[in-house]
Parts: structure tokens; sequence; C-alpha cells
């Protein structure tokens, strides 16, 4: 067969795929606004609900908006009925639902829940701090996410992001304490993420043992000997060794685009750990996609004997792809102690790391996806807090599984097929 | 092959041991202490006698519960002269194996912290009715074991007089709580701080609220986990916004990561602490610590194990009140003149109050 013939069929595969009739967006759609139809109906709210959106130190302050509740939360409802019947009506001619419609839908339905909860409460929703605090809990994730891509794309699982960020988190506050700098401790963390990253690699490309089992045993190995050092070393020495309260990065107000209405504050007041977060987000995408290093990195992933045949090292390259993963994770473990919290403690990570890498395989294997799954994931988390204000006849424990269920219900509904890098996991043996 | 698998196998070991070193040091600790206080005198144990306590997974250097109920048993087995043993919990699986092994090395009477261990010493307590058992922070009266003893707070009642005084306290008329997770020992400190701030509102004719806690529903604010990380601070940070002047964070070091929160915010806002004087156990808290809900877990601990150490142990539940001395108020150190003398003699009246029982104080270990 040759080439065209090959090229023909591809397109008479591929266009057969399409044609068929998708219905999982508006059944998505679908059962979420009858679910919250039910909610709406079987708990009605009096009053009314407070949102702000800025805070009043804003360049541009934006006054108190106060809408009835339950009238707004039914209005939202409309939408989504709407919004609804296009998609099947779409569906139905065999046509996608344009993603602006998904984000109209997702934020009608937030707008909706938010006035519905926040109806009557004595409590203000402020939708700038909402979202703003949903940055600041997505940051840790977020780099634990990215480090991840870059080690799965190169073809090495990574379990221990834990371990890393749990590593880094103690460096930073171990380092920014005995320096007296917080940029010492940020530079330590990173060395710390690139150390367990050296030990991942170590048994997982040098000795080819099973990835899973060796992230798994990295992470326990960390936990005890973070807690061992914190409990005999950082307890009995705390204000020597581990007290970066007075060392924190404080966030930082970027000139012109921190004035910049709804948005501005949002994200340009955010601490140094958050712009490097930008930067690092475009940086990984553009290395990964538009660099030889990036092609060779995913080659090895995807195919290592093509690779070696075109003469890439590919054991050479996952090693530079997992070491410098494991710094990138370093910055994010750094959070915790140099912004999150004034000292080290014990399990501190709190099993961030494995959300991470649950970030990282609902953004399809792709960095500015699994940054924007981390995003989702603290939205999820910072709602859960103002939830809490509300007074809604939701039990808090319920509220505290909202992340995990809106995790679920995306990666379930509204992401695509996801496929790993075709040699993920798989140690790489010259034949 | 081999030499990999090798390899994995000693990281696997030394993972495992490190992880046993982090949460159960040796237990050496006994010896010293006995030693020193046991030439000085103290009482007299039955013939026997061997003191043992289990931790909970916060370690005994968690400046909290843990810490103090070690410290309660140090002190009685010092003045009592005899030996003990201590054993940290890793994880809540180590609860039930830890127990078995105190019971294994001979302990006559086993002090279990948290309530998370209930379930494992009320089972010990239960399969080994010659054994002496007394759980801090849980009230196990109800499962009629005649050799498990309940060592609970009400600290409601102190939590009360903490919202009295921040009622009168912030300017703002607003003030907030949040907790690691909604469970009766946590729910208390909230819950009787609410009431504290209606008292006030009642005495004063005032309309100060309360952000973070619904008595009506029971429920609140909450983190999710006992943990000082992103999520408390953020959770601190949403109390913060609703122009809280006050804030109560309970649960372990999440009023650390509040704390942080104080601080970012820029504002004047002050922190309650609990359990133990933070004043004391954390002096970073001092310049924004307005006072601390005190819980006296170690003396609670002590007396049990002195009883217990001369042979009158009893099954009667403990519960540390206003009136003896289990709960109570810290000193306002460093920012005492934040707190204007009426308000303060109001306070104290108020504690006379309750323990003379004009006042109640709702939780549920009076219901």
């Amino acid at each position: 067969m040759t080439a065209a013939v090959l090229d023909q069929l591809q397109e008479v595969v591929e266009a057969r795929v399409i044609e068929r009739k998708k219905f999982k967006v508006p059944i998505v759609f679908a059962s979420t606004t009858v679910l919250l139809t039910l909610l709406y109906g079987l708990s009605a709210r009096d009053g009314d609900a407070q949102f702000m959106l800025g805070s009043s130190s804003d360049f541009v302050t934006i006054p108190k908006v106060v809408v009835p509740g339950m009238t707004t939360a039914w209005i939202t409802i409309g939408i989504m009925v709407v919004l609804t019947a296009l998609a099947f009506v779409l569906a139905n001619a065999y046509k996608k639902s344009p993603w602006y419609a998904t984000v109209l839908f997702c934020v009608a339905a937030m707008f909706g829940f938010l006035a519905w909860a926040g109806a009557g409460a004595p409590a203000v929703v402020n939708v700038v701090n909402l979202i703003s605090g949903a940055v600041a809990l997505a940051i840790p994730l977020v780099y634990g996410a990215l480090g991840g891509v870059i080690g799965e794309r190169a073809g090495v699982v990574n379990i221990a992001i834990e371990a890393q960020l749990l590593m880094a988190a103690f460096t930073a506050a171990l380092v920014a304490t005995v320096t007296g700098s917080a940029w010492a401790g940020l530079v330590a963390a990173m060395v710390a993420g690139f150390a367990v990253a050296a030990i991942l690699g170590l048994f997982a490309i040098k000795y080819r043992v099973n990835q899973v089992i060796v992230g798994v045993v990295t992470n326990v190995l960390v936990t005890g000997l973070t807690t061992f050092l914190f409990q005999r070393l950082l307890v009995p020495n705390q204000l020597t060794m581990n007290n970066t309260e007075p060392l924190r990065f404080s966030s930082i107000r970027i000139p012109g685009l921190s004035s910049i209405p709804v948005i501005g504050p949002i994200l340009f007041n955010q601490t140094i750990i958050a712009y490097l977060m930008y930067v690092a987000i475009a940086a990984v995408w553009f290395a990964l996609y538009r660099t030889r290093w990036g092609l060779r990195t995913r080659a090895v992933g995807e195919h290592p004997q093509a690779a070696d045949t075109m003469g890439i090292k590919v054991n050479g390259t996952r090693w530079r792809a997992v070491l410098i993963a494991g710094a990138i994770v370093g910055i994010g473990g750094a959070y915790f102690t140099l912004v999150s919290n004034g000292r080290f403690n014990w399990e501190m990570t709190a099993g961030l790391g494995y959300i991470s890498l649950a970030a990282v395989i609902f953004g399809n294997w792709d960095p500015v996806r699994a940054a924007m799954a981390g995003l989702l994931f603290g939205f999820a988390m910072n709602l859960n807090n103002i939830l809490g204000l509300l007074h809604t006849p939701v039990p808090s424990q319920f509220l505290l599984m909202l992340p995990y269920a809106v995790t679920l219900l995306a990666v379930a509904g509204l992401v695509g097929k996801s496929r790993a890098p075709a040699a993920d996991g798989v140690p790489y043996v010259k034949e | 092959m081999k030499r990999a698998t090798k390899l994995a196998a000693i990281a696997g070991a030394a993972a495992l041991l490190l992880s046993a070193c982090g949460q159960a040091p040796p237990e050496d600790g006994a010896s010293p202490t006995a030693n020193d206080t046991a030439a000085a005198g103290g009482g007299t144990a039955v013939e026997g006698f061997k003191p043992c306590i289990v931790s909970d997974g916060g370690g005994f250097n968690d400046r909290s519960f843990n810490q103090s109920g070690l410290e309660g048993l140090q002190q009685a087995a010092g003045s009592l002269g005899v030996d003990y043993i201590q054993v940290q919990s890793a994880s809540d699986t180590d609860f039930a194996p830890n127990i078995q092994n105190l019971l294994d090395q001979g302990c006559t009477f086993i002090v279990t912290i948290g309530f998370q261990l209930a379930d494992a010493t009320e089972q010990a307590a239960a399969a080994n009715p010659d054994v002496n058992f007394a759980i801090v922070d849980n009230d196990s009266s109800a499962k009629g074991l005649d050799n498990l003893k309940s060592l609970v707070f009400n600290t409601a009642e102190a939590a009360f007089m903490a919202g009295y005084l921040s009622a009168g306290v912030s300017e703002t008329g607003v003030v907030g709580t949040f907790g690691g997770q909604n469970f009766p020992t946590v729910s208390i400190f909230m819950d009787g701080f609410a009431q504290g701030v209606d008292h006030y509102n009642e005495v004063h004719g005032t309309s100060v609220r309360v952000v973070g806690w619904d008595r009506e529903a029971q429920d609140g604010s909450f983190t999710g986990a006992f943990q000082a990380n992103e999520q408390a601070r953020q959770t601190a940070q949403t109390i913060i916004d609703q122009n809280v002047d006050i804030l109560l964070p309970v649960g372990g070091p999440i009023y650390q990561s509040a704390m942080a929160a104080i601080n970012d915010s820029g504002r004047d806002i002050l922190l309650l602490g609990v359990d133990q004087d933070f004043f004391v156990t954390d002096p970073t808290t001092a310049p924004i610590l307005l006072t601390s809900i005190l819980k006296d877990i170690v003396v609670a601990v002590n007396d049990a194990t002195m009883e217990a150490g001369a042979g009158n142990f009893s099954a009667s539940t403990y519960v540390g009140t206003l009136e003896n001395g289990g709960v109570g108020l810290a000193p306002f150190h460093d920012l005492a003149d934040r707190v204007p003398a009426e308000l303060s003699s109001e306070v104290d009246q108020l504690k006379a109050d309750i323990i003379a029982g004009k006042i109640t104080v709702e939780s549920y270990l009076n219901q």
C-alpha cells in the first residue's frame, strides 16, 4: 500500500468517527441542570445574596451587588435549560457544542448555586477573593502537575510527587530559617526536589525497578525521613530552624496589571511563587512543544526504540527530564513553608502530590491543561471555604467532598478521551 | 536485575525503618525521670504498677494534647517512683497493635490519647478486664466498662468566656472561628465561643456576629484535616474577608496557617489559642494572641494515674470544668491593655456565674 492510500483510509476512518452522534456534553449539562433544579426546588432559601467583585483597596472599586437569591437561581436554571437544549440540538446534528457554551454553562451553574447558597446568609461572597484564593490553592498542585507532565512525557511515571513536595517543604523551611533568606529556601527546595528525583531516576531508569513501586517507596521514605527529622531536629529548635513566619513571601501587586478590574486582583496580586508559576506553565509548554529538547523528550516517552535508532540517548534524556521535573516540583514544595505556613509540619502536604498526579491525567499529559485541572481543583476547595460561611443546609462533611466530586464530574463528563504517552512507565532496555 | 531488586529492598527497608523511627522513638524516656523523683520520695504505688501511654498520630511533641498527656503521666510516674512506657502511633492502623504491645509489656494502667483511639481502647479494655485504662478526650462511659476511665473537658465553658471577651474586644463587631473537622471535641470550642458572643449581645444590647459556626445547624467552617497548609490559610482568609477581627482556629497546627493569614492581611486581627497557653507553647503567637482556652490534660492524666497507682482506680468519668480547674482561660499576656478593666472583671464574674450555675453553657457533655 502506498502512503497516499493510507492517508485516504485515515481520512475515511476519521470522518466516520466524527460522524457519530456524541451526547456526552448534553447529558452532563442535563444532569447538572436537573440536580440543581431539585436542590433549589426542595430547599428554597429566602433573602438576598450579596456579592463583591473586588475589595475596597482595588484601583477600581466595584460596589457590592445584591441580588434576590432564589430569583437569580431560577434565572440561571433557565439559561442552563436553553444551553442544554442547544447542546442536544447540536449533538443531534452531528456537531460539537462550542467551548464557550460549556464555559457559559459552568458560570451560570456556579453563579446560580452561589446565589442560592448566599440567599439570606449574613456573609458576603467576594468573587475576587474566591478565585484568587483558588489560584493560591492551586499553586503547589500546578507545580506538582508540571513536574509530573515532564516526567511522564519522557516515559517515567512519577508517583513520588508527594515525596518531592514534602522534602522541598522541609528543606525550604530549614534553609530559609537558618540563612534568614526565603530565596535561599526556595533554591534549597529546588535542590531537594532534584535530589528526590535523583532517587527516583536511579531506581526507575538505571535499575529499571517498577516505577510505581519506586514512587510509593520513595513517598514512604521521605515521609518517614521528614517526620523523623521534624521531631528530632525541628521541634526542639523551632525558633532557630523552623520559623519562616517573618520570612514568608508576601503578595506583590504588579503596577498597572493589578488595576484591571476583577482579573487584576485575582492574577496580579499574588506571591512571587505564583508569578513563577505563570512563567513555568508557559516555559514548560514551550519547551515540550517548540524545542528540540521537547521533541526528544516526547519521543523517548512515545517510542524509545525509534528515538534510540535516531541517535537520541533514551536514558540520558529521561534522566534530564526527571531531574528538571524534580526541581520544578521543588518550587511547589517551597510554597508550603515559604507562603502558606510559617513553619514545617510533619506530613503537611497531606496527599496533594497524589492530586497533582490526578491533574496530570485529567490534563491529558499537557502542561496547560494540567494547570487548568489544578486550578479547577483549587476553585472547588475554596468554594468549600465560602460555603462553610453561608449556613447552607449542606453538611460541611459533604462540602469537603466537593473538590473530589467536581474533579470526578469533570473527568468523566467534560474531558475527552485521555491518552498516556505510549512508553509511560516502561523502562527502556537497549536490545 | 538482581542488584536492582536488592537495592530496592534495602531502600524499602530503610524507608520502613525511618518511618518507624519518626513515629516511635525508642522507649527510653522512663528511667531518668523515675530515678530523679523516686529519690525525692513521692507516693507509694501498688506492687507491680506500670503506667503506659499511647499517642495518636500527632506524636508526643505536638505541643498539644499528646505532649500534655505524656507530661501528666511522667509527673505521676515520677511521684510514684515507677517506670513508664510511651508509644507513639504513626497512623490509625497503629492504635490497636500499640495497645496490644503495651499489654504484652505488662502494663497495668494504659492511657490513650484522643478520641481516635476510642474503638481500640474500648476493645482492649473489654478484652483485658484486669488492666485499667484511661482515655483522654473521649467519653466512653456509655460502654459501661468498669476498667475504662474517660477524661473529658467541658471546654465550652472556657470558650464561652473567650467568646464574651472577644465580643467585647472586637471593633468590627464580627468574630470568626473555624475547625479541623466537625468532631465533638472540636465543635465544643466553636459552640461555646458562639454562645459567649450571644450572651455578650444579650447583656450589652450589641449585635456582634460569629462567622464560621452556625449554632442552629451545629455546623460551620472546616478545613477537612488537621494540617497547617494552604487549605487552612485560605479557610482563615475567607473568614477574615468577612471583616473579622478576632479568630479562633480549633485543631492542632491549623492556628499557624491562621497566623499566616492574619499577618498577610495587614489588619489588626487577634488570635485565640486552644488547649494550651500558646504564649508558652508557641511564643511566636504572642504579638497577636488575645488569650487561650485551656484544657488541663496534664493534671487530669496525673490525677488519674496517681489514683490508679494508689490502687484506687475508678471508672467514673472525669469532666474538666471551670469549677475543678480542668478548663480555663489563659492570662491576656502582651495584649492585656486591649482588654478594658471593666470587661476583664465581667469575664471573671462570668466564670463565677458559670460555676455557680447561674449561667448554663450548653455542650455535648451536659445534655
